[in-house]
């Protein structure tokens, strides 16, 4: 496994592709939470808005860059045909997709740390000018708070399971392109398709077991109860949902032809 | 671990089209053994088998007596080239060996090593996008040695070669098989291994034609015909009629012998005192006798196409 993964690391710092979706992962989290921090704005005392979230709206963009690293790890070798190369370097097809995870994941907080405080820090910066002060209620975003704390850590957390899920998928598809499709339409159709269901029993039930949804419980801070699904358990749904794409992924590289 | 790669009864279909039927052989250490036949007849199926890639439905492929898939550092037992494409065009050669090393728990000087054995040591760090096929194909060679593995499985090495580059790996085959490795290589020209291959096993519709030495082969596929260069033309005929060879006439002095071999006609030639000046017995280049052998195996035959 040691090896597998020395293998895999070697593989991913020696083209310039992952860096820089890295990189860019971290600018637009951090960026669009900036531009979300100064387009809302608080009147009074009670406006209700959930200034964490706020701050952290740049991770729904920032999945989509993570999403697009993890399936190129596996979209690449397919594309090429490099992958015969690796498996017969590695046969053992849970050791290789374990050792993919591992670097994908390692990859993903290299981006989520970065970006999440960076998203934090426009929120710290810029809210206050917004309306969010003492005197509506606000204090400064604070990372030594309970629940801003769970949620820009918890953040981070969702991005790497965002991304462990996108490298199941693509171990699936093997195919880049299908993989980017299949993982986009998961986190943002889910969404869409939840808006058209009018019972509202329903739309509680598929929020709750919806990857992007569930998982998203984590980034809120304020009227925790008439979520449909809790910070924590809805974390636990999105892993559950990485853990079964990685199963699935790894049956079908272990049953099919290379 | 004993080095040899042992191939039994492997059958595989793709819905209806029949990949392998039944495909067994042995290769044995010490020699160049070519898997040969015409494109479409199962050798990179084998070959893909052989390394756990593809499943079959029947039979087992076993690298030194293990199936592939249970060896922990593969690349040490056996080497393989299979498709010299298969890379990441951005990734220099150097690289996209040091990876395949770190898998295998080898350390970056072995890649410079190999690096030195194909000729590779000055474009190592440039991008492997950039290379042409016969810079891959040493790549993919450098590959296959990096784990100094006993077998080595090359699919189609001398595609992309430049003469010069044929008859480095020619003589890069033959050296690896004289340390004591067993090295099989496949193509679909015989030609490409003539002086190289000391085994052949020649494949068509997904199982073995023939398994033989390349010595029997050429000696079955060479009849006994002598061309004669003589000056007293009519002299040497009457004496080689007389021992029952068949003389014809071919041009102003020379002539062509059946049915006796060289020694026995310098033998008659010196008994009956007939000068010559010079003599050669006809030999069967490797590519005639693998034509001959093939000639019912051909997947797909000319007159069938030319339809």
């Amino acid at each position: 496994m040691r090896s597998a993964l020395y293998a895999e690391w070697t593989k991913l710092r020696t083209t310039a592709g992952p860096f820089w979706l890295v990189v860019l992962a971290a600018v637009l989290t951090t960026a669009l939470s900036a531009v979300a921090a100064r387009a809302v704005s608080c009147a009074a005392t009670g406006c209700g808005v959930d200034a964490p979230l706020v701050a952290l709206t740049g991770v729904q963009l920032g999945q989509a860059v993570v999403a697009v690293l993890a399936v190129m790890v596996v979209g690449d070798e397919y594309r090429t045909g490099m992958i015969r190369t690796t498996l017969a370097a590695t046969p053992s097809r849970a050791i290789l997709l374990g050792a993919k995870s591992l670097v994908v994941a390692g990859a993903t907080l290299a981006a989520a740390v970065p970006g999440v405080l960076g998203a934090w820090l426009a929120g710290r910066l810029i809210m206050p000018g917004r309306g969010f002060t003492a005197e509506h209620g606000y204090a400064p975003l604070s990372l030594t708070d309970g629940g801003t704390l769970r949620a820009f850590a918890g953040s981070a957390l969702y991005l790497t399971l965002v991304a462990l899920l996108s490298l199941g998928i693509a171990a699936a598809v093997r195919d880049a392109p299908t993989g980017v499709g299949v993982v986009l339409g998961v986190l943002y159709m889910a969404p869409i398709l939840v808006a058209v269901v009018s019972d509202p029993d329903w739309v509680r039930r598929l929020r709750q077991i919806m990857p992007s949804d569930a998982g998203t419980a984590i980034l809120h801070t304020v009227d925790l109860p008439s979520l449909p699904i809790g910070p924590w358990p809805g974390l636990g749904v999105l892993a559950l949902w990485s853990a079964g794409a990685l199963l699935l992924g790894g049956l079908l590289l272990r049953l099919r032809d290379a | 671990m004993e080095a040899t790669i042992e191939v039994n009864g492997l059958r595989k279909a793709y819905g209806s089209t029949v990949a392998l039927d039944g495909m067994t052989f042995t290769v044995t250490p010490g020699r160049v053994t070519a898997f040969v036949g015409p494109n479409g007849a199962g050798k990179s199926t084998t070959m893909r088998v052989v390394l756990g890639l593809d499943r079959v439905d029947a039979g087992t492929a076993l690298v030194g007596g293990r199936p592939y898939r249970s060896l922990r550092t593969p690349l040490r037992h056996v080497g393989a080239l299979l498709d010299a494409s298969a890379l990441h065009p951005a990734r220099s050669g150097r690289d996209h060996l040091l990876w395949q090393a770190h898998s295998q728990g080898l350390p970056g000087q072995r890649v410079d090593e190999v690096l030195t054995l194909t000729g590779l040591a000055d474009v190592g760090r440039r991008r492997a996008g950039g290379y042409s096929l016969g810079m891959r194909q040493r790549l993919g060679v450098a590959g296959a040695l990096l784990g100094d593995p006993p077998v080595l499985m090359l699919d189609e090495p001398f595609n992309g070669l430049d003469p010069e580059g044929i008859r480095w790996m020619r003589g890069f085959l033959r050296a690896l098989a004289a340390e004591g490795r067993a090295v099989l290589v496949s193509s679909h020209l015989m030609s490409e291994l003539q002086d190289t291959a000391g085994h052949l096993v020649v494949v068509g519709r997904g199982k073995v034609v023939a398994d033989t030495s390349v010595a029997d082969l050429i000696a079955a596929a060479s009849s006994d015909r002598v061309t004669l260069r003589t000056t007293a033309r009519t002299e040497a005929m009457t004496a080689l009629a007389r021992v029952g060879a068949t003389v014809a006439v071919t041009e102003r002095d020379t002539l062509t012998v059946d049915g006796l071999p060289a020694d026995r006609v310098v033998t008659v030639l010196s008994e009956a005192g007939v000068p010559f000046s010079e003599i050669a017995a006809h030999r069967a280049t490797l590519e005639e006798a693998y034509m001959e052998l093939t000639r019912d195996a051909v997947e797909f035959r000319a007159t069938e196409v030319a339809r």
